[in-house]
């Protein structure tokens, strides 16, 4: 999936009131993006290509066009990018990463083929393809502190450890690592005002939070969170304009909505920011023309903001659309077939 | 048919006369070619029956030529036959011209001028010898590689130069540059490895051939493992046009172990990559690698230790210089500070410059919250940064208040310094209440009349609103709240009505306060 922004770009003056989300053209977008190989930024974006691709399913699903891509030709590139070490590159080719191996059961897990990792994944397949997936996840948790590297390299960020745990379940291993010691980890990135960073003491950040929160969901533990203040902080991330943004004195963003959105609504209190206002600043980034969605109105689309975009909105509840898992940011239907209707 | 004895032709057919100059090389072989044919042209212009018997005789001789018929007859007629020709002058037909097909810009070389095609001809005939050279100077290294098995082939530095001069000059004269690594004799041993990627492959070339040949390269020397100086260079090149791609990065870092290189030589050349590349990440990630190598060899001298610290300190100025929120900044000057124990006056300095010039920067707030209450010098060790911590120096205390306050009269609607102070209050064990009278120099409420409200920081009302809720003065709090979902921040007038709603509760909206204890 291409990562390549443009070619449109979202509409910068006012809209009408009655402004709607754009679904045929947002299909006929992420459909087109893999057509631009012979432009230099579809191939300088090549180490995003797998979540590119969770990106754009996962944003066909919720339009309700979960045909649009071929599942074939999907399931096809996914196993492409899987390393001997059971974890997935970002393209063939590319050392295993635990964010593109995150999407690869995403997106794997949304087209119902996770069996298909027992069948022809590769890495030490004793005892099935995906568990070869779960142990290259697992060989990655800091034993000491709980937390987990990206990749053989050892860099920590808790989205890693999101994603780590995010997997796991998706592929029913979460027994594989210690995940009282993980969630003990995430409970120390806490900070003065409420929210959490990419590790302790580092300044709280939107993403950043909505990662330890859906951290702590998925390991039954958000009772540790400080719901009212961290609530409130995240409440004050909306701006006038009706978007949010990552960070105190920071711009609005359409991701940082979803990220701020998604962890309102996994605490309880997205009633407390103005949904209404957040659903028009999310329409105002689109390109009704081409398709696509951008950071914010004036700005380039391209299909990371164009998946967020939909999935916030998907969040607020806008009509026709399918819903959306805060935790997973997958459509609720794929949560409930993989995990059981009471994950 | 045996041909008629040979007689002098009384007329000579003459060939069209041939023009001056030719537009192009084709037209100019097409006359050639006629011209190698006058009896044809002569038949073809005044028609077999008109013609005379001796020029009858020589058309058929010329025919006979022509189709090679003679070479089936016995060894004397021959002989009798081309003597015939000889004296009729007859020339030797040239065959039809070749076609020429088209050059490596696809211009049909048929429509070269003549002097044009004799350049490119002559081109043709140095191209071919340059690559004859170039050939066996390839064949002469990779005798000698195998010999070397593999390793450190001598070549005179000259003779290196002579060849990659000679496959400019051959990227010159075919009018397409060649490769740069494909150009190096110092890469000749590598077999460049094309990215596999299904139907797009051919498309994949056409769209930046340089960083796609240095990507074959890089697939090529990751795929023999091979560790080595030109590596480094290799990976600087493809960083310099793409620094987002994480396998270079850990390639040049398992490079750089590899070789022993200099950290600080290293250091100094991501500093300039991280100045032209703000959002990237994997530059961090690197940087902390090559601090954690480095450390260990400077740990036991302070002056070494020193000198890093304020090299790092300056190069980060640099940084925020252009963007004082850069959260990989800030995530890695954390990791620094603990990793170099840097819990000091001079670090909080450096916070301070970043104040004065943005008293709005969140990132040297929370920085700030970091170094002073996790400092080992006087900190709870592992005390978490929402809990008290009773060993926090009382001093300590009074003075985080004391600039958080001076920086809310500078700019009264900024959050930042609200919400530090109230994570210094949580720190030190002490109550909001305790800065009532600071908070009230931002607010007033309105008489009950409704006059004379003066609300300068929605925040300060904000900690007012708390303030009274945890001194159970109940109808200033609503009043408060109520200013706040009405008027000051109606955005997020839910949440105002529920901190209303917990006024109402009581005893048990006190319990769920945002004053109570945190549960972490
Ligand atoms: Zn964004």
């Amino acid at each position: 999936m291409s990562l390549v922004s443009g070619p449109g770009r979202a509409a910068s003056s006012a809209l009408p009131d009655e402004i709607q989300l754009a679904i045929e053209p947002h299909v006929k977008y992420i459909q087109s993006l893999d057509s631009r190989r012979n432009e230099l930024e579809y191939w300088l974006t090549e180490h995003l290509r797998l979540s590119g691709l969770y990106w754009g399913l996962t944003a066909l699903h919720l339009l309700g066009r979960p045909d649009a891509l071929s599942r074939d030709e999907t399931i096809e590139f996914i196993l492409s990018c899987q390393n001997e070490n059971g974890g997935f590159g970002a393209a063939p080719g590319h050392d295993a990463h635990l964010l593109s191996t995150l999407s690869a059961v995403q997106v794997l897990a949304t087209v119902d083929a996770l069996d298909e990792l027992d069948e022809r994944g590769k890495g030490d397949k004793e005892g099935g393809g995906k568990l070869a997936v779960g142990k290259y996840i697992a060989n990655l948790q800091n034993r000491e502190t709980g937390t987990f590297a990206g990749d053989e390299w050892g860099e920590e960020d808790t989205r890693f450890l999101y994603a780590s745990l995010n997997a796991l379940s998706l592929l029913l291993l979460l027994h594989l690592v210690n995940v009282n010691k993980a969630v003990d980890y995430v409970v120390s990135c806490a900070n003065f005002d409420g929210g959490y960073g990419v590790s302790p003491g580092a300044e709280s950040h939107s993403g950043q939070i909505f990662a330890c929160l859906a951290a702590l969901n998925i390991a039954g533990r958000i009772d540790l969170v400080n719901v009212d203040k961290l609530g409130r902080w995240l409440s004050e991330r909306q701006v006038d304009g009706g978007g949010l943004n990552g960070r105190p004195e920071k711009l609005e963003d359409v991701c940082y909505s979803w990220w701020v959105a998604s962890s309102l609504t996994m605490i309880g209190k997205l009633h407390w920011i103005d949904g209404g206002k957040l659903t028009e600043f999310i329409l105002k980034c689109q390109d009704t023309k081409q398709g696509g969605i951008a950071d914010r109105p004036g700005d380039m689309v391209d299909v990371f903001h164009t998946h967020f975009g939909i999935a916030g909105l998907s969040l607020l509840g806008y009509p026709g659309l399918e819903e959306v898992d805060a935790v997973y940011c997958m459509p609720k239907k794929v949560i409930e077939r993989v995990l059981g209707p009471n994950k | 048919m045996a041909p008629k004895a040979p007689k002098a032709p009384k007329a000579q057919p003459k060939a069209p006369d041939p023009p001056e100059e030719y537009p192009t090389i084709s037209a100019k072989l097409q006359a050639e070619y006629l011209a190698s044919r006058p009896y044809q042209v002569l038949k073809d212009t005044k028609g077999l029956s008109n013609l005379s018997a001796s020029e009858k005789a020589a058309y058929a001789n010329y025919r006979f030529l022509e189709t090679g018929v003679w070479k089936t007859w016995g060894a004397a007629q021959q002989k009798e036959f081309l003597k015939t020709v000889e004296t009729q002058k007859i020339p030797t037909p040239l065959p039809l011209p070749r076609d020429l097909g088209r050059d490596n810009k696809g211009r049909e070389i048929a429509s070269y001028t003549p002097e044009g095609f004799a350049q490119f001809r002559k081109k043709e005939r140095q191209l071919s010898g340059l690559r004859r050279e170039s050939a066996r100077f390839r064949e002469r290294r990779e005798k000698a590689r195998r010999k070397q098995k593999g390793r450190g082939i001598e070549d005179s530095e000259g003779e290196i130069e002579d060849e990659r001069n000679r496959r400019k000059f051959i990227g010159v004269l075919q009018g397409k540059k060649m490769g740069i690594y494909e150009g190096d004799p110092r890469w000749d041993d590598v077999v460049p490895i094309p990215q596999d990627d299904g139907e797009g492959a051919l498309a994949a070339i056409a769209y930046s051939d340089e960083y796609a040949e240095a990507m074959g390269y890089l697939r090529a020397v990751m795929a023999a493992k091979e560790h080595s100086p030109r590596v480094l260079d290799l990976t600087e090149h493809i960083i310099s046009m793409n620094a987002a791609h994480y396998t270079v990065w850990l390639y040049r870092a398992s490079t750089l172990f590899a070789l022993e290189y200099p950290i600080d030589k290293e250091l100094s050349w991501v500093n300039e990559v991280a100045l032209e590349n703000q959002k990237n990440y994997q530059i961090w990630h690197h940087r902390q690698l090559l601090i954690d190598t480095l450390y260990p060899t400077i740990s036991s001298d302070p002056t070494a230790i020193h000198a890093l610290e304020t090299s790092e300190r300056d190069f980060m100025t640099q940084m925020f210089d252009q963007d004082a929120k850069n959260y990989h900044v800030w995530s890695y000057r954390q990791y620094l500070v603990r990793k170099l124990n840097l819990f000091n006056t001079t670090e909080l300095q450096s916070i301070e410059v970043l104040l004065r010039s943005d008293v709005r920067n969140n990132s040297a707030w929370s920085h700030r919250f970091f170094v002073v209450f996790s400092d080992p010098a006087y900190c709870t060790p592992g005390s978490a940064a929402t809990a008290h911590d009773p060993r926090i120096p009382a001093d300590i205390a009074d003075r985080e208040i004391g600039f958080a306050k001076a920086a809310t009269f500078e700019a009264p609607q900024n959050q930042s310094p609200w919400n530090y102070i109230r994570g210094v209050l949580r720190k030190a064990g002490r109550e909001l209440a305790s800065l009532e009278a600071f908070a009230e120099e931002f607010v007033k409420l309105p008489s009950e009349s409704g006059e004379g409200e003066d609300v300068r920081s929605s925040h300060a009302l904000d900690f007012l609103a708390d303030v009274w809720a945890e001194k159970d003065e109940t109808a200033k709090a609503d009043t408060a709240l109520r200013l706040l979902g009405d008027k000051y921040d109606r955005i997020r007038r839910n949440y105002w009505e529920w901190r209303r709603g917990l006024l109402d509760a009581g005893v048990e909206g006190k319990m769920k306060g945002l004053s109570v204890e945190d549960v972490s």
